[in-house]
């Protein structure tokens, strides 16, 4: 017979649950749904169904310069932040490095510093240096936010590494370069590609880092919040919409990648 | 003719712990050398000296006439089995195999040909696209012998590369780590803490302790003429009877052991009344038997305890004094012992004797 009072907790929990999935969805859900209204405002009800506002974006040029830009952006620093990361983890784990625990805490600061006054103090920096605000600086500012991911992936992967791989190719032959390139990197490749698509992914959606650094050229995210700030439209919902599926898909994709790799 | 391998007066510690004291070792080519101790006694140390992966704190090593102490790996001509094989995960079976060949710059026509004729060596041909993690565990290992064997080193190292396999199957690769090693005419150089390994696969044993050498020498002399207690306990199994020297004149010592007067070959040593030595005395030179044995030296006991091993049994015989032998018999001979009570016998030949200052261990 089933006890009511002790599975009073259990059934407590699961409400929760699934109170917490319909909150994490619905603005979702209702953003993606109000991309198909025929009509000029985002309201209910939704009378006709439409994808003329998923035309209308696939033809806004702005929209689409936008969406080049944040992707040149992306692969600019998502590149200097893998190299950077991938060496300070190397760094790290290297043989008679002093103060490794400092080396880290300063590569992981970054991650945890509040993005607004990360983004401050870059802008105080870049003046400084009298470097100008716009695409250098904003690939800077990404980079610097995206390598403690890469240095924490590849680390882990670093550890699980057996000694010996390295070893064994050095009495095979091989200088210290050719070890890296040859054994180590090919070892680290699953667990660098899965960061590299998170530096993607940060990057694109950065706003605060780029809104301080940035020029005259808006990234996607400027351009969206430029365009709420004029009103809102199911064209934006469309543009919303467009971003969230292709970036869940990539991350999906880099899960299944890396998860596959780990197993093998 | 001149040794593929020597170490000159090599030390190395690490702070104030001496992993290796003051080791002087020559190894001749085509030999197949073991370095035996326990964990912590050098061995391991001393391979990865010779493979560029240690340096010495002061010493030299020399190999094929050169002197190659501060040489990197990569720049001598030495491979390694490791323990954990260290097959590279990414690589198919043929490209770790080629891995070496391909640093040494040879074409790729070459390299073909060498990578199929080691596979073929191991019966591995059909396995030359897998990856390692696709492999068993034996067949991993030929994989990594076959990668170190690849470039033609001076001498191959292999360091404990066969703890990692199950019994029956670690029984089968010494016996065709023996053939290959004898096929290929190549210098191993071989670490392990197992003293089967090493009686089974070696031409010379060295074995080590604390840093130094303990004994050097062929499987047969180590086992039947151990030079110190430390070597007697190692390998194999033993008695050790720690006995006072009542007279000894040439060949013949008497001894009193336990009270009981016993006879050996004090081979080169000259003892003199009242001290003490030991005497080695196997399991399996003891002859049990219900009667008295008319010559040699015997003892009467009391079987305390029976262990059946199958192809034989192994009895715990108490005898004068409180004192314990350990001997064998076979299983078919128990019977015809009668009962618990039986003499034990001995040739004085079959004994080994060691003095007792080497019995500070």
């Amino acid at each position: 017979m089933r006890n009511m009072v002790s599975d009073a907790p259990r059934t407590t929990l699961t409400a929760f649950y699934w109170a917490f999935i319909l909150y994490l969805l619905l603005p979702l859900t209702l953003m993606m749904a109000m991309s198909f209204k025929d009509a000029n405002f985002v309201a209910f009800p939704i009378g006709d169904w439409t994808l003329d506002w998923y035309a209308k974006v696939m033809q806004d040029k702005q929209f689409l310069e936008a969406c080049l830009y944040s992707i040149m952006i992306a692969a600019a620093s998502t590149l200097a932040a893998t190299t950077l990361g991938t060496w300070i983890a190397m760094l790290i784990v290297a043989d008679g490095i002093r103060g490794r625990t400092i080396i880290f805490a300063l590569a992981c600061l970054p991650a945890v510093v509040p993005g607004m006054i990360s983004a401050i103090s870059l802008r105080i920096f870049i003046s400084t240096i009298d470097m100008p605000t716009g695409t250098a600086a904003i690939i800077l500012g990404h980079t610097v936010h995206a390598v403690p991911f890469v240095v924490v992936m590849a680390l882990t992967r670093l550890r699980s590494m057996p000694r010996n791989l390295v070893d064994a190719a050095r009495d095979l032959g091989a200088d210290g370069v050719v070890a890296f390139f040859r054994v180590t990197l090919p070892y680290l490749g699953p667990a660098l590609f899965g960061g590299m698509i998170f530096c993607v992914l940060l990057s694109i959606d950065d706003f605060v880092r780029t809104f301080f650094l940035g020029g005259y050229r808006p990234t996607l995210p400027m351009l969206i919040f430029a365009k709420v700030q004029g009103g809102m439209s199911p064209e934006i919902n469309a543009m919303a919409t467009i971003v969230l599926v292709v970036t869940a898909a990539v991350g999906l994709y880099a899960e299944f990648i890396t998860r596959r790799a780990r197993t093998r | 003719m001149e040794p593929v391998v020597q170490f000159d007066n090599v030390n190395k510690s690490y702070g104030k712990h001496v992993a290796v004291d003051n080791l002087n070792l020559s190894i001749e080519a085509g030999k197949f050398v073991t370095l035996l101790g326990p964990s912590g006694c050098g061995k391991s140390t001393s391979l990865r000296m010779l493979g560029g992966f240690e340096t010495p704190t002061s010493g030299r090593i020399m190999l094929s006439g050169k002197d190659v102490t501060r040489v990197p790996p990569n720049k001598r001509n030495v491979n390694i089995v490791f323990q954990d094989y260290a097959l590279f995960p990414h690589m198919s079976i043929a490209k770790n195999i080629a891995f070496g060949l391909e640093l040494k710059g040879f074409d790729n026509q070459r390299i073909h040909r060498r990578v199929s004729e080691l596979l073929e060596l191991v019966q591995l041909q059909d396995y030359a696209t897998r990856l390692p993690a696709e492999l068993s565990g034996g067949q991993r290992q030929r994989v990594a012998l076959m990668r170190a064997l690849a470039p033609d080193p001076d001498v191959l190292l292999l360091d404990e590369p066969l703890s990692a396999l199950d019994a029956k199957l670690r029984q089968q690769m010494q016996i065709e780590l023996k053939a290959i090693q004898e096929k290929t005419g190549k210098t191993f150089m071989f670490v392990t803490h197992d003293q089967e390994e090493a009686l089974t696969m070696s031409d010379t044993i060295v074995v080590m302790n604390k840093g130094r050498i303990e004994q050097m020498g062929d499987p047969n002399t180590l086992y039947g003429r151990p030079g110190s207690v430390f070597v007697a306990n190692f390998i194999g199994e033993t008695n050790l009877l720690r006995s006072t020297v009542i007279s000894s004149e040439g060949d013949v010592a008497a001894l009193n052991w336990n009270g009981i007067t016993i006879t050996a070959n004090p081979g080169g040593l000259t003892p003199r009344h009242g001290e003490h030595l030991y005497v080695v005395l196997r399991p399996e030179a003891i002859h049990c038997s219900a009667a008295e044995p008319v010559s040699g030296n015997r003892v009467k006991g009391k079987i305390r305890q029976r262990v059946f091993k199958g192809n034989h049994t192994s009895l715990m015989v108490e005898v004068g004094g409180g004192a314990m032998l350990n001997t064998l018999v076979h299983p078919s001979d128990v019977a015809q012992l009668g009962g618990e009570d039986i003499w034990l016998g001995w040739k004085p030949e079959t004994t080994t004797v060691i003095p007792d200052r080497h019995a500070h261990n």
